[in-house]
């Protein structure tokens, strides 16, 4: 136990108010914001962070990407400005690449909390822009190859210096980014939330005192670390590795292969990723930071899904990436589809670790983060429009029990928007949501499905940008369950004809004669199919999730009797 | 065996609530004329909640002496259908859906319920994929048509649907049918017309609002649940029937009011979460009484916590919520529940600190000091260990065991480091932050102070933590309603008819509010209507005009009052565009501590809440004087250490009576904390008030 002048129910007590502090900027946000994609997705996060920038509390629906980012920013600003920050400066920050960020729409504030002359910490909060300008609508299009491309590049600035806006600098943001009007209500709701967030950490600086304050910052940081610790050590010593392939970059790189090695020993574990191939053209990047998520993400929700997601966490786990890797990207490396390759890690987090906890890991998932932005002109009010959708797929089967059909898997869990609010706000029509039939890999327990989205546009034609994984390589199966089947895009004219499209499809051409159809891999089985329970195929038969001919070649056990003659 | 009416001294009619929970069937009567209040408790029978209702209302008047003919109300509260929702046990269901979206219900949002657990799943759909029809047809955004519903496909599907003999129920789900019923009208008229046996439950009748999900599935959740509902209702009728001829027949809603019968068997998803809300209506009434209409409410369980927000008397509306996994959107008493009770396990972590709940020991093994085999140190353990459980609850042949309470929270102590006394208290003040967590999302985080409202405690716990919570928000006030665990049973006997009507729109606010007031108009049409044919005993009428108002391009929308005016003619006119804006202004504001006077609104609903008030007495009981009891003096820990302590029994104190803490207050079903600081006195209203004295 960690020697400490704060007791231990004080200090749950005081983490309980801080949480409340970052759930209620979480929901402010969420109800302020002007984008769909804040509004029904939550692709918005916020958290607390002590004086040196490390975060302490999160909100309860924040995003382990954007922990990151927000990391990032945090340790930057103290580097950057150190001594000169002062009460009512607003930080903003979304450069991967010198200012901690994982990608350009992402963009991160964050507002010092003081108590007199001395600092104590941070609230900060990030929003998914639906766009930061760039050469593509939405920003995040594949075929992008380096990061100039995919949007307005933002190193850590004073938006608010002494509590006054930079209106200047507002200019320039909103000038260089589509949509400016949404951009000016999110960004606003971002400033509200710092707001709000130094008001009541104030409240809590008061009834406490800056330096129980700072304390508890601190016992929170390391009892999370120990608490990781813990269940570090439950894991059995040695060695494990595994190795995935992503499909490709988009700008010709193919089969980019992410390598592991775990090294694991008593209370310490080692990620090493040499190996693992060096940093492409293509916007697949993983910047540090995004690694040290998808990593911590996956080692947290194996060993103690309920332990803190904060500095505590970082400061357990050691992570090695090559520079100028895939895992490890340097200047002036693109970024904007990192979260198609952290879900990538994850798999191979899971894929390294399954003999060494099998009960609780989880055959590959559909293994994206499918994305897809349809742009153009509402031909109703003439104004431009981007609508960014992402979409779940199948969720690896685990020990004891399928894996879910079309779901958001690993770091992801963005909702999705209804098809009535699409159809509203948007010139677009959704002809199909669906389960994709025999996208599942068989098992003892089987993978999920993939979905079908299909979407046509209404009286214009408009651009059509969509980003797939595993569209070549599939899910695999644990244990000698068998792997999920790959997704695809293409697009279907009125007239039956069916255009293939490439896994990143950019500024694809969409006239009102053809629909955009969107198929999401499934995901792999776990343990052998000749295990499955007779139930369990009886309710894929009765379900008609699966053809005939899948359920006779993957399950021969149970093919019908034959009737005896006569 | 009954008593002859003639010998009865007590005239004049009696409205009777009946209240199901899990453990207890509870009885409420009041005298119209005399405003006498009759109370009854019996123990729920699960497998055929009727039976303790028609039971218990055989004991209740026998008891108290009360002519069944006299009985004209009869308003019941049932969990019969959050059972069933629980328990999946509910009808086989057939969705029919536009074509294209039979997976809908299934893939619900795409999320996981929780973001790092990897084995837990959102539940299966309450219909399976076999039994989920696709049919041909499609409105758009504005109501048009797309593609039309014809005949041949109807007729097709119903073809379809007589190869499964085995389907109970259908729910009729088709897109945009809040914009422009006709396709799901012409549909549900041609599968009643085909299947005269089995209920239909339609998306825009039971809630014609937008976002397709969240309609689906309180559409199917609807047809699940009728069924059952709607025989326990007609059996329940008939047997009330019998036994007071002259009752009407009201059935509580999730959103605050009654309903009639025959509507319940329309919408038993109404009736869903309608268990807490009845305790928060009775809250309400029980404040009015005593002139308090802001208050938070505290309801302390065994295994949770419901808090619930009141302003002006009236219960906060929240549109949409989760239960077990499925989502409801319908208009209900906004109810945040939480894992914290009695029965809540303190547990140590790895990371050395100490957390209290969601595991609750439950009832059975239940915690330590109730000798029922529980050994893990719970909250009411911590209450036991510090003496503010007194050893016998009152009239309860139940002794608790503070020794096995001890022997639960030593090891917690020992591993702490403290003294059994601290650990104790660090139980309770953790399980109190955990409390005062889920005050602050329902009141500072909607824009309200909570230190301009009142706390009211009230099931088994409440008044154990009251005084503590309150103070940690800097409430000033704790009120303890005279008889606590018969507050839902109250709140049904003071419960209003009650109907909501919604029409979405999609109206800028500033193109003028000539398009809203015909809305407004229709609205007060069907408000109208509905009184004249569901409220003929009403005593007087209430029609609430809300508008749900966002900023164009936002995704959530503000509920917000308006005042409406009808001419004699019964021409609805509303506020100019002006005057909405402002309002929104202010109430945008109020929630979100800013507001921007540029931006464009628009409304997205209008909504119509009527009320028929129904004959009622809110008079105050004179209470029958009684002895007063012998006051004992106990240790009980505050604080830093244990303090001769008034054990006070609540019978026994009479309005106007005042006392300083520390004191106890234990009545039949709760006990009342009250720190050394605080001062209680008994108001007219029979109401126990506790002035914390906070500065």
């Amino acid at each position: 136990m960690t020697d400490s002048t704060i007791d231990p129910i004080a200090l749950e007590i005081a983490w309980n108010g801080l949480k409340s502090v970052a759930d209620e900027c979480f929901i402010s946000i969420m109800r302020t914001a002007f984008s769909t994609n804040v509004k029904e997705r939550h692709d918005h996060s916020t958290a607390i962070a002590d004086a040196q920038g490390r975060l302490v509390v999160q909100a309860e629906m924040a995003l382990p990407i954007h922990l990151a980012s927000m990391s990032g920013l945090l340790e930057g600003i103290v580097r950057k400005y150190g001594d000169t920050i002062r009460p009512g400066d607003l930080f903003i920050a979304n450069d991967p690449h010198v200012a901690g960020g994982t990608h350009l729409p992402d963009i991160n504030m964050a507002m010092p909390v003081f108590e007199g002359d001395r600092l104590l910490g941070f609230v900060a909060n990030i929003i998914h822009h639906a766009d930061v300008g760039g050469a593509a609508v939405g920003s995040m299009s594949g075929g992008l190859d380096e990061i100039y491309k995919e949007g307005l590049r933002i190193p850590i600035m004073r938006l608010h210096s002494g509590g006054a806006l930079q209106t200047e600098l507002m200019e320039l943001l909103l000038l260089n980014m589509r949509l400016p009007d949404e951009r000016r209500g999110d960004l606003n709701a971002q400033i509200a939330a710092c707001r709000l967030g130094v008001l009541r950490l104030s409240e809590m600086m008061e009834e406490l005192g800056g330096d129980v304050l700072v304390q508890i910052f601190d016992e929170i940081v390391s009892r999370t670390e120990m608490r990781m610790r813990t269940a570090i050590a439950t894991l059995p010593d040695g060695e494990y590795s595994f190795e995935d392939v992503m499909d490709d970059d988009g700008c010709g790189t193919e089969d980019i292969r992410i390598a592991l090695k775990i090294t694991k020993s008593g209370e310490s574990i080692c990620f090493d990723f040499d190996g693992t191939d060096p940093q492409v053209p293509g916007n697949f990047n993983m910047t540090w930071s995004a690694t040290q998520a998808a990593v911590c993400f996956a080692l947290k929700a194996l060993l103690d899904p309920e332990v803190a997601n904060n500095h505590g966490i970082f400061d357990a786990i050691e992570i090695k990436a090559p520079a100028g890797s895939f895992v490890n990207c340097v200047f002036p490396a693109a970024v904007a589809m990192r979260a198609n390759s952290c879900q990538r890690v994850v798999d191979c987090v899971f894929g390294a670790l399954a003999d060494a906890v099998p009960e609780q890991v989880v055959a590959a998932t559909n293994g994206a983060n499918t994305s897809a932005v349809f742009a153009g002109t509402d031909p109703r009010t003439g104004q431009a429009y981007v609508y960014l959708e992402t979409l779940g797929g199948g969720m690896g089967a685990r020990a004891t029990h399928d894996g879910k059909d079309a779901v958001q898997v690993n770091i992801t869990n963005t909702s999705n928007l209804p098809v009535e609010a699409i159809e509203l706000e948007y010139p677009l029509r959704v002809e199909e949501y669906a389960l994709v039939a025999d996208t599942s890999g068989a098992g003892k327990y089987r993978g999920g499905l993939g979905m079908r989205r299909v979407i046509r546009p209404v009286d214009h034609v408009c651009e059509f940008n969509g980003v797939g994984e595993r569209f070549r390589h599939k899910p695999w199966g644990l244990f000698g369950g068998r792997d999920g089947a790959t997704g695809r895009f293409f697009l279907r004219g009125d007239d039956g004809a069916e255009m293939k499209l490439a896994p990143k499809a950019s500024r694809v051409r969409l006239a009102p004669d053809f629909a955009a159809v969107m198929e999401t891999p499934g995901a792999g089985g776990y343990g052998d199919p000749a295990e499955r329970s007779r139930c369990d195929y009886e309710a894929d038969l009765a379900s008609g999730k699966f053809s005939e001919s899948y359920l006779a070649e993957n399950y021969p056990q149970f093919a019908a009797p034959k009737r005896a003659a006569g | 065996m009954r008593a002859n009416s003639s010998h009865r001294e007590k005239a004049g009619d009696w409205l009777v609530g009946v209240d199901v929970g899990g453990t207890f069937t509870d009885f409420s009567a009041r005298n119209l004329e005399t405003g006498q209040v009759r109370v009854h408790k019996r123990p729920s029978t699960p497998d055929d909640p009727g039976r303790a209702v028609i039971d218990g209302l055989a004991e209740f008047v026998e008891k108290h002496d009360i002519d069944p003919a006299s009985i004209t109300r009869f308003a019941h509260g049932t969990t019969v259908a959050t059972n069933a929702l629980l328990q999946r046990r509910g009808a086989k269901v057939v969705v029919v859906t536009t074509r294209g979206f039979r997976d809908l219900l299934e893939i619900g949002r795409q999320i996981r319920p929780h973001l790092y657990d990897l084995q837990r799943d959102n539940p299966a759909p309450l219909a399976s994929r076999d039994l989920r029809f696709e049919i041909d047809e499609r409105i758009g955004s504005r109501g048009e048509v797309v593609r039309p519903l014809n005949d041949a496909a109807i007729a097709a599907l119903i073809a379809e649907l007589r190869q499964h003999p085995e389907i109970e129920g259908i729910a009729v789900c088709l897109l945009f049918s809040y914009l422009n019923g006709d396709h799901e009208a012409k549909l549900a008229e041609a599968l009643r017309a085909a299947f005269p046996d089995l209920l239909v439950s339609v998306s825009r009748e039971v809630q014609p609002e937008f976002r397709e999900y969240e309609r689906f599935s309180t559409t199917l959740i609807n047809a699940f649940l009728q069924p059952e509902v709607s025989r326990y209702i007609d059996r329940l009728r008939n047997k009330v029937g019998d036994a007071a001829p002259k009752a009407t027949f009201g059935i509580f809603q999730s959103s605050g009011g009654l309903m009639s019968a025959a509507k319940a068997a329309d919408f038993p998803v109404r009736t869903a979460l309608s268990g807490p809300a009845a305790g928060a209506v009775g809250a309400a009434r029980s404040g009015a009484l005593s002139k308090i209409g802001d208050i938070i409410t505290l309801d302390i369980g065994g295994t949770s916590s419901d808090v619930c927000l009141i302003r002006n008397g009236r219960t906060a509306i929240a549109r949409m919520r989760d239960i077990s996994g499925f989502s409801i959107r319908l208009p209900m008493v906004d109810i945040h529940t939480i894992g914290a009770g009695g029965g809540s396990i303190a547990v140590l972590g790895s990371d050395g600190l100490m957390k209290v709940g969601p595991e609750s020991a439950g009832a059975v093994p239940g915690p330590a000091c109730y000798n029922r085999g529980g050994t893990l140190p719970t909250v009411s353990d911590a209450n036991s260990v510090l003496n503010r459980l007194p050893q016998e609850l009152v009239g309860g042949g139940f002794t608790l065991r503070r020794d096995l309470a001890v022997e639960a929270l030593k090891p917690v102590a020992d591993k702490l480091g403290i003294g059994l006394e601290r650990a104790a208290m660090g139980i309770i003040d953790i399980v109190n932050s955990n409390i005062v967590r889920a005050i602050r999302t329902i009141s500072v985080e909607k824009g309200n102070d909570p230190r301009k409202f009142a706390l009211m405690s009230f099931g088994g716990a409440g008044g154990l933590h009251a005084a503590e919570v309150a103070r940690a928000l800097g409430m000033k006030q704790v009120l303890v309603p005279e008889a606590p665990g018969i507050l839902c049973a109250d709140g049904l006997i003071a419960a209003d008819l009650q109907e909501d009507f919604v029409t979405s729109c999609h109206l800028k606010l500033a193109a003028g509010v000539s398009e809203l007031e015909q809305i407004a108009q229709e609205l007060f049409g069907l408000g109208q209507h509905w009184l004249k044919t569901e409220a003929v005993d009403a005593q007087g009428e209430q029609l609430l005009l809300f508008l749900d108002m966002r900023y164009v391009g936002q995704n959530y929308e503000l509920p917000i009052e308006i005042e409406a005016t009808v001419d004699t003619q019964g021409h609805v006119a509303l506020p100019d565009a002006d005057t909405l804006a402002k309002v929104f202004f202010a109430t945008y504001e109020r929630n979100f501590g800013h507001y921007d006077p540029e931006a464009p609104v628009e409304i997205v609903n209008a909504r119509l809440r009527v009320l028929a008030h129904l004959a009622r007495n809110d008079g105050v009981q004179k209470k029958v004087e009684t002895e007063a009891t012998e006051v004992r003096t106990i240790q009980v820990w505050f604080g830093e250490g244990y303090r001769d302590t008034a054990l006070i029994e609540r019978a026994g104190l009479k309005s106007g009576d005042s006392f300083q803490g520390p004191a106890i207050v234990t009545q039949l079903d709760t006990t009342t904390i009250v720190p050394p600081d605080a001062v209680v006195r008994i108001d007219e209203a029979g109401n126990m008030i506790m002035d914390l004295n906070n500065d």
